[in-house]
């Protein structure tokens, strides 16, 4: 009986997380949602967001916080919108998100605040410098056709900019990429990046860290 | 979003708030001494007239509080979504219109501070203060309550001034906040925090804000 309960109320959850899993809106639709976002309600937002991020959104070089400032509209919404509903494994920001932002229009409106930000370029956070060569070679093999020959992303695939971020940031995530700990991981690229070992990733993550800002997210 | 209440409003709401300003000076100037009578001796019993000498180190310092921040508190003293023992019963007597005018005077009242008894906490302390800890995922206070801990009226919340204030007090909140006992914060926000500092912090960001001053 509890194995028949158990079963139908997993049933019962399907739907909504496949729900949440296919949120595929048109590019239509989301340069209609970029369009009516209003940037001042999104920065009265992010004020409270600001203890971790930093005030102009360039984040901690200790790879805690990313850089969210310049970062590809749609994938600010998508991952604000992931971590809110638990699809993304994020226990530091989860519950501040909780209450504090109620809806996709508030994240768009955030996003469009953060997107329009500039990417220092004397920026902090760069990796050793030791293995930029190394990562390179790797970066065009596995990574340029998605993230962008400049790692500048993809803002219709949500994708995200890589170039400029923090080292420790990117060597994190790929990490949880890799051993399926970021919940909300594109398959494609957790099949990419299994076989990547240490010293790949820190290769990686030195010359993503090294590339100049690219030009403003659209 | 739940509140951006505290926006600058269009200048019809503040020439309407402006009048309403005048109107409590020209009607209320009773209400208003009444209110000062109130703080000066309700309050003072155990704030200190200027608010600024509690009686017992659990007692927070209201000289130079956000005017913002203490009618909120007294507000949720009232309606129990702070919920305090000994507030709750001087509260209820309270007349709604004395609670602007009582906020207002502590408000104005010159900020004090003292002096941290253990030093090597207070400078940890300011370390956490600045840059949180990464690890555990506790912000850096001063993104919200700015640096020095003056607070500011923020665009969705009022982030009180926390500069100078009892050691005692500070840590007695910070542990309500993490164990839910005080739960009047948007969105959250300090029970989230509070639930991630150690012991240890806590005492170090108490010793750190006693010597803050300006």
């Amino acid at each position: 009986m509890k194995k028949i309960l158990t079963f139908i109320i997993a049933l019962a959850a399907l739907p909504v997380a496949a729900q949440a899993q296919t949120w595929n809106p048109s590019a239509a639709e989301l340069q209609a949602m970029q369009a009516k976002a209003d940037p001042e309600r999104g920065e009265a937002l992010f004020t409270a967001c600001v203890g971790c991020h930093k005030k102009d959104a360039t984040g901690r070089s200790s790879g805690a916080y990313p850089r969210l400032a310049g970062q590809h509209f749609t994938v600010l919404l998508k991952q604000m919108k992931d971590i809110k509903a638990g699809l993304r494994t994020n226990p530091k920001m989860a519950p501040y998100i909780e209450d504090h932002i109620s809806d996709v229009g508030e994240m768009a409106d955030v996003a469009v605040w953060l997107t329009a930000l500039p990417i220092p370029e004397d920026r902090i956070g760069r990796g050793p410098g030791t293995s930029v060569d190394a990562g390179k070679v790797l970066f065009e093999r596995d990574c340029a056709q998605c993230h962008g020959q400049k790692g500048e992303g993809d803002a219709a695939r949500f994708y995200p900019m890589v170039a400029a971020q923090h080292y420790r940031y990117l060597l994190r995530e790929m990490h949880f990429i890799r051993d399926g700990d970021r919940g909300n991981s594109n398959p494609d690229m957790v099949k990419v990046i299994k076989p990547y070992r240490e010293a790949d990733l820190e290769a990686l993550a030195d010359y993503m860290s090294s590339l100049p800002p690219p030009a403003p997210a659209k | 979003m739940k509140s951006l209440a505290y926006q600058p409003q269009s200048g019809v709401v503040r020439a309407l708030a402006a009048a309403g300003v005048s109107l409590l000076l020209g009607l209320g100037l009773a209400g208003a001494a009444q209110a000062n009578e109130t703080a000066k001796t309700v309050c003072a019993g155990c704030h200190g007239p200027q608010g600024d000498a509690p009686i017992a180190p659990t007692f927070p310092n209201l000289a130079g509080l956000q005017k913002e921040y203490i009618v909120k508190q007294l507000n949720d003293f009232i309606s129990g979504k702070r919920k305090n023992d000994m507030m709750a019963p001087i509260v209820a007597d309270l007349k709604p219109e004395d609670i602007g005018p009582i906020a207002e005077y502590f408000s104005q009242q010159k900020p004090t501070s003292g002096k941290a008894e253990n030093r090597m906490a207070a400078s940890a302390g300011k370390v956490l203060y600045n840059q949180g800890n990464d690890e555990s995922g506790v912000p850096a206070c001063v993104g919200c309550h700015q640096e020095k801990g003056g607070g500011y009226i923020g665009p969705t919340a009022i982030y009180p001034r926390i500069a100078g204030q009892q050691v005692e007090y500070v840590k007695q909140q910070l542990k309500d906040f993490a164990s839910g006992a005080r739960a009047n914060d948007p969105s959250r926000f300090m029970r989230t925090t509070a639930k991630r500092m150690t012991e240890e912090e806590i005492e170090e960001v108490a010793q750190y804000l006693v010597g803050v001053g300006e």
